[in-house]
């Protein structure tokens, strides 16, 4: 039991008279990495909104080694250590890169990559001085995912964190969270079924606001229901 | 970015240097318009310390210059409280920044940013402009009050006394210096530059842990209580205080001074603020209604021209230049 960092528990949430989402569970180990799948409108984001603190469910509960983090301010789920990737890459664009992630260890209670370390692992090291502004595409989501990990974070939430990459650029993604599946816990809400098929790890399949499957990835790319949602015969 | 330092310096040092021979040359009178000018400066170096590095303007910031004054003129006037000068410019600096405390507060926690945050700070000038003029038991109302002393006190058994244009001139020009030297400290180092990735992004520099709100209410505070200063020393020095100094014309003013001088360099603010008021006493000599005219439009052509001040043209130009020789 005691190696549960995050579960949600029953939670639903509703937009007025939009059920967005209904009776979801979710139970994240320390060091496990999990997907999120599902089509367009699933709930994804929404869930994920959820599992950061930011959306308040209105039934269920989210809780974070314990404590319930629903309503929280942002900076204090941070120093909690859940760290986040957002679908828009967004890094301050106006730092160079080497400061974004100085401004990133700043933020963490005790911070413990030093700077280099930590371009390094994003394979951004000949590039620290440039402005993150002037980083391609794939550079500036690789920038996003050092800077969540420079809080060292417990847990480290990617909101489809290989949007608008190239497939080179996904798989390479793909190999860099393995590498840290070790160090703390991954949840990843993905579109791009390449990439999860690569992580190859526990999945939840949403469709409409509802658990459609979960189990290993294995499973789940065999099962003919969510085959048909993801063609669109449902 | 360390080369950036450097020029900063570099800039810093001849402006202190001359400062030091400027009494060489000058008389009684020019001594005082730059003393005067030297404390508009450090009023615009306060609200580019907020401004240039949050991107947030406070159009009310005279609100703060006033409070100071008024402050300043009460406690110096009341023959009954001791040590009044030095027990003066403290209550304008903490009076400032706890009215600047109260309304951030509930500004920045509240979520209010960019153009609602100009609006409301507008508005807070207005009301303490009119404030200033109605509750004149206190303020003296619209003529202000006068008479105001100058600042005199011993510190450490060194007499103090500014009734003197010289003696007077080296205090401003001492305290300018020291204080935009201080705010430059600030804001280059982690500081500024957290308040640059808040101003890039504020909600994903609280995803990093950082509280956003707080750090732009301490910024907002400490700009509000560099102003307070600046109104109290001008008070002293001027011997009196007026509804005019917490109002909007001011608050206007001391936007264009930090516009034309560059904003975020806070050298360039006080810059502003000498050359603008030397043009303004040549040009209101011809015709007096002409200067608030003109005021409105450099500030239209700042905005939609040069946002980053006057002194980028010569960066501007610059990469005209390279880039010209590129298209070669």
């Amino acid at each position: 039991m005691s190696d549960i960092l995050l579960q949600a528990e029953n939670v639903g949430i509703r937009f007025g008279g939009l059920q967005a989402l209904e009776a979801l569970n979710l139970t994240v180990r320390d060091k496990e990495l999990c997907c999120i799948i599902g089509p367009n409108g699933a709930g994804k984001s929404t869930f994920l909104n959820v599992l950061t603190g930011t959306l308040r469910p209105t039934s269920g509960s989210v809780r974070f080694l314990g404590h319930d983090i629903a309503g929280l301010p942002l900076h204090r789920i941070a120093r909690l250590g859940i760290a986040r990737k957002f679908q828009i890459p967004s890094v301050f664009p106006s730092l160079s890169v080497e400061d974004n992630l100085k401004v990133a260890r700043w933020g963490a209670p005790s911070p413990v990559r030093p700077v280099g370390e930590l371009l390094e692992l994003v394979a951004l090291t000949n590039r620290a001085a440039t402005l993150a502004g002037e980083l391609a595409h794939g550079q500036k989501q690789w920038l996003e995912i050092g800077m969540a990990l420079a809080i060292e974070p417990r847990l480290l939430l990617l909101d489809e964190p290989t949007a608008g990459m190239t497939p080179q650029e996904t798989l390479a993604t793909a190999e860099m969270l393995l590498r840290l599946k070790g160090e703390f816990s991954i949840v990843a809400v993905e579109h791009d079924i390449r990439f999860v098929r690569a992580l190859n790890c526990e999945t939840l399949v949403l469709h409409q606001g509802r658990r459609l499957r979960s189990g290993p990835f294995h499973d789940i790319e065999t099962d003919e229901m969510v085959r048909d949602v993801y063609l669109g015969r449902r | 970015m360390i080369a950036r330092d450097r020029n900063w310096l570099l800039i810093f040092a001849v402006c202190v240097a001359l400062a030091i021979v400027y009494p060489l040359f000058a008389d009684g009178y020019q001594l005082t318009v730059i003393r005067d000018a030297l404390i508009f400066g450090l009023f615009a170096a306060s609200l580019d310390f907020f401004w240039g590095r949050t991107g947030i303007l406070c159009f009310g910031h005279a609100a703060f210059f006033g409070i100071g004054g008024y402050i300043m003129a009460l406690v110096t006037l009341n023959d009954a409280i001791p040590f009044a000068s030095l027990l003066g410019i403290m209550g304008a600096v903490a009076g400032a920044a706890f009215v600047a405390a109260i309304i951030g507060y509930f500004l920045f926690f509240g979520g209010i940013r960019g153009s609602y945050f100009t609006i409301v700070t507008l508005a807070m000038g207005v009301i303490c402009q009119q404030a200033a003029v109605s509750w004149s038991s206190v303020t003296g109302g619209d003529s202000g009050l006068i008479g105001i002393p100058p600042i005199e006190f011993d510190l450490g058994g060194l007499h103090v006394d500014l009734s003197q244009d010289l003696p007077s001139y080296i205090f401003v020009s001492a305290i300018v210096a020291v204080a935009v030297l201080a705010l430059w400290s600030i804001s280059r180092g982690r500081w500024g530059t957290v308040l640059t990735a808040i101003q890039d992004n504020e909600v994903r520099a609280a995803a990093l842990g950082h509280n956003a709100p707080l750090r732009l209410l301490v910024t907002f505070v400490l700009s509000a209580a560099i102003a307070g200063l600046a109104g109290a020393l001008y008070v002293c020095m001027a011997g009196l205080v007026a509804p005019d100094l917490s109002g909007l014309l001011l608050s206007t003013e001391v936007i264009v001074w930090v516009a034309v001088g560059g904003r975020g360099t806070l050298l360039g603010p006080v810059l502003g603020a000498i050359f603008i008021q030397r043009a303004q006493q040549t040009i209101s000599s011809f015709n007096p209604s002409l200067w608030p005219l003109l005021l409105g439009c450099v500030f239209v052509i700042i905005v939609f021209v040069l946002p980053d001040g006057i002194l980028s043209i010569y960066a501007r130009l610059k990469s005209l230049f390279k880039g010209r020789r590129r298209a070669q």
